[in-house]
């Protein structure tokens, strides 16, 4: 039973490694990917299928977290036009660079429009400590970061639902295969809706009075998975499925009793989460990043500037200043969870090749090291020209 | 009002869980609340925090519809901002740190039970679910709030009579 010693290393080694990395102020994901890659080199040179498996179960989990935990549907329902805007704009220009990106190395045309989509997320929580130290999380640049990122992540899994169907296609869909595409996802919401409206509250208030164990973490889960199946059924992929249909547990009080929560966390980030980003290092192509150079410089390049030049113009549309548009524009440069599960599915799938996959890692593990003080230099070039002004 | 002299006579000729799976929440929780209206200020909270020692507080509307809870955790949360380990640093608790009003800090999903609730039923839901107090709603207006002490001390009567 190899695989159990596999399980075993990882978790053990993306624990410890991740506990050197939170102490060293960065977020513990730089130590999952790092105990990958250092299992991926040591010992496990193939990861098995039972690897693999547990990896997708975490990019399940992972999102369906996401949903459950951290998106509020009257949070959205409130979130402001303004946000909206800097979201859009912010998105586009990141998309561009990426697909131009692609299109400039004569990468295919899925590939292309994949790495843009890759580019689109944005994980705020690498630049929480940040902005609670700088005392701007209540500022406007740090609201707007905060609404912008849950757009972010939600825009970023629609565009993935695309890429994903035109990828079974072959081939760039044409506006009817679009307009099915859309469809679907419509369909595949609208039932979630229907299901969270009509089903889920009630459901719930029978399930809390079960006399089985766990009767309500277990049905929790089963809507996860529920959620996942259905959406592939649908022809989107299982991750988007789990987080919508943690999004529309999000408000259902029995599902998010506190003792239920803990529960859900600890197999996401206990067991699945740590797997999905190590089993990201163990298939990480080092040699490939080393000779491809250009290429992996650029997409950190463009994927960081991407969101800062989008950022920038998206401050401005809504009537930041210089400084504030700036803020707000590193301020949505980090990527950590989303972007990984959005490449391995374009690696799984066969959209992006080894180069692409390594080279978007790369990025993401140099966007959690250079947005947080990335961000304390443009809020203190800012107060700088505030105190020479006045 | 109910005679205690008579229904102690009819208590004492049942059983426990006959009595305990009749009792209605509606007769023992209490019913004069300290509440959080939704759009209370941060220092506003804080003084009741400061002003009364409960646990946790039912936020509701102006139309007295229960839309939340805060308890001392997240008022911990808020005061010790600075301290809070990077695994909180998540999404929803940078919109708690920043908030303003009751509604933006609160927890908006609280479990809450009905009035005719029995009381065997509601403690199976504390055990089971580690949950220590309800919200009780009735027609969507909070009406009462029940903690283990009061389930504690009614049980204890009921057991006392057994």
């Amino acid at each position: 039973m190899e695989v159990l010693l596999h399980i075993l290393l990882i978790l053990l080694l993306a624990k410890l490694f991740g506990e050197i990395f939170e102490r060293a102020g960065f977020p513990s994901i730089l130590g999952e990917l790092l105990s990958g890659m250092v299992l991926g080199t040591l010992l496990i040179h193939q990861g098995s299928e039972i690897l693999k498996f547990l990896a997708e179960m975490g990019a399940i989990f992972l999102l369906f977290t996401a949903g459950y935990k951290e998106v509020h549907l009257r949070d959205l329902k409130e979130s402001s036009a303004k946000a909206s805007v800097a979201t859009v704009v912010q998105i586009f220009v990141a998309f561009s660079f990426g697909a131009a990106l692609g299109a400039y190395f004569h990468l295919s045309v899925l590939e292309s429009v994949f790495i843009g989509v890759a580019f689109s997320p944005t994980s705020i929580g690498v630049v929480v400590r940040t902005l609670i130290d700088m005392d701007y999380l209540s500022s406007k640049p740090g609201s707007m970061m905060l609404t912008s990122s849950i757009f972010d992540d939600i825009i970023g899994i629609f565009l993935l639902s695309i890429v994903v169907t035109m990828a079974t296609y072959e081939h760039f869909p044409s506006g009817v295969q679009v307009l099915i595409i859309l469809l679907k996802m419509v369909a595949f919401v609208a039932i979630m809706f229907f299901l969270r409206k009509w089903v889920f509250s009630r459901l719930f208030d029978q399930i809390h009075k079960m006399h089985v164990k766990e009767s309500i973490f277990a049905f929790v889960i089963v809507i996860a998975l529920f959620s996942a199946y259905l959406a592939e059924v649908f022809g989107l992929h299982a991750v988007i499925g789990a987080f919508i249909g943690g999004v529309m547990l999000s408000d259902v009080p029995h599902a998010k009793i506190e003792h239920v929560q803990s529960k859900v966390t600890g197999i996401a980030y206990g067991i699945f989460v740590p797997i999905f980003f190590a089993f990201i290092g163990i298939s990480l192509n080092i040699a490939s990043l080393q000779t491809i150079g250009l290429f992996s410089i650029l997409v950190v390049v463009l994927a960081l500037s991407g969101k800062l030049i989008g950022g920038f113009l998206g401050g401005r549309l809504i009537g930041f200043d210089n400084y504030d548009s700036l803020i707000f524009g590193v301020g949505v440069m980090p990527r950590a969870g989303v972007e990984l599960v959005l490449i391995s599915i374009g690696k799984e799938m066969g959209i992006i090749g080894d180069e692409v996959f390594s080279a978007i890692v790369l990025m993401v593990a140099v966007s959690i090291l250079v947005s947080p003080v990335l961000l304390k230099k443009a809020i203190q070039f800012k107060n700088r020209a505030n105190s020479n002004n006045t | 009002m109910v005679d205690h002299g008579d229904e102690d006579c009819i208590r004492c000729q049942r059983s426990f869980a006959e009595m305990c799976s009749e009792m209605v929440i509606r007769d023992f929780m209490t019913k004069d609340l300290v509440t959080i209206s939704e759009n209370d200020s941060i220092d506003q909270i804080l003084e009741t925090f400061d002003k009364y020692h409960f646990h946790t507080y039912p936020v509701v509307n102006e139309d007295n519809v229960l839309v939340g809870t805060i308890d001392r955790d997240i008022i911990l949360k808020i005061l010790l901002v600075h301290r809070a380990p990077r695994i909180e640093h998540t999404h929803l608790n940078a919109v708690v740190f920043q908030g303003d009003t009751a509604k933006a800090i609160m927890l908006s999903h609280p479990v809450s039970i009905s009035p005719d609730e029995h009381l065997c039923d509601a403690v199976d839901m504390m055990l089971k679910h580690k949950i220590d107090r309800f919200c009780i709603v009735d027609d969507g207006k909070l009406v009462g709030i029940i903690c283990k002490p009061d389930i504690i001390k009614e049980v204890y009567k009921l057991r006392g009579s057994d």
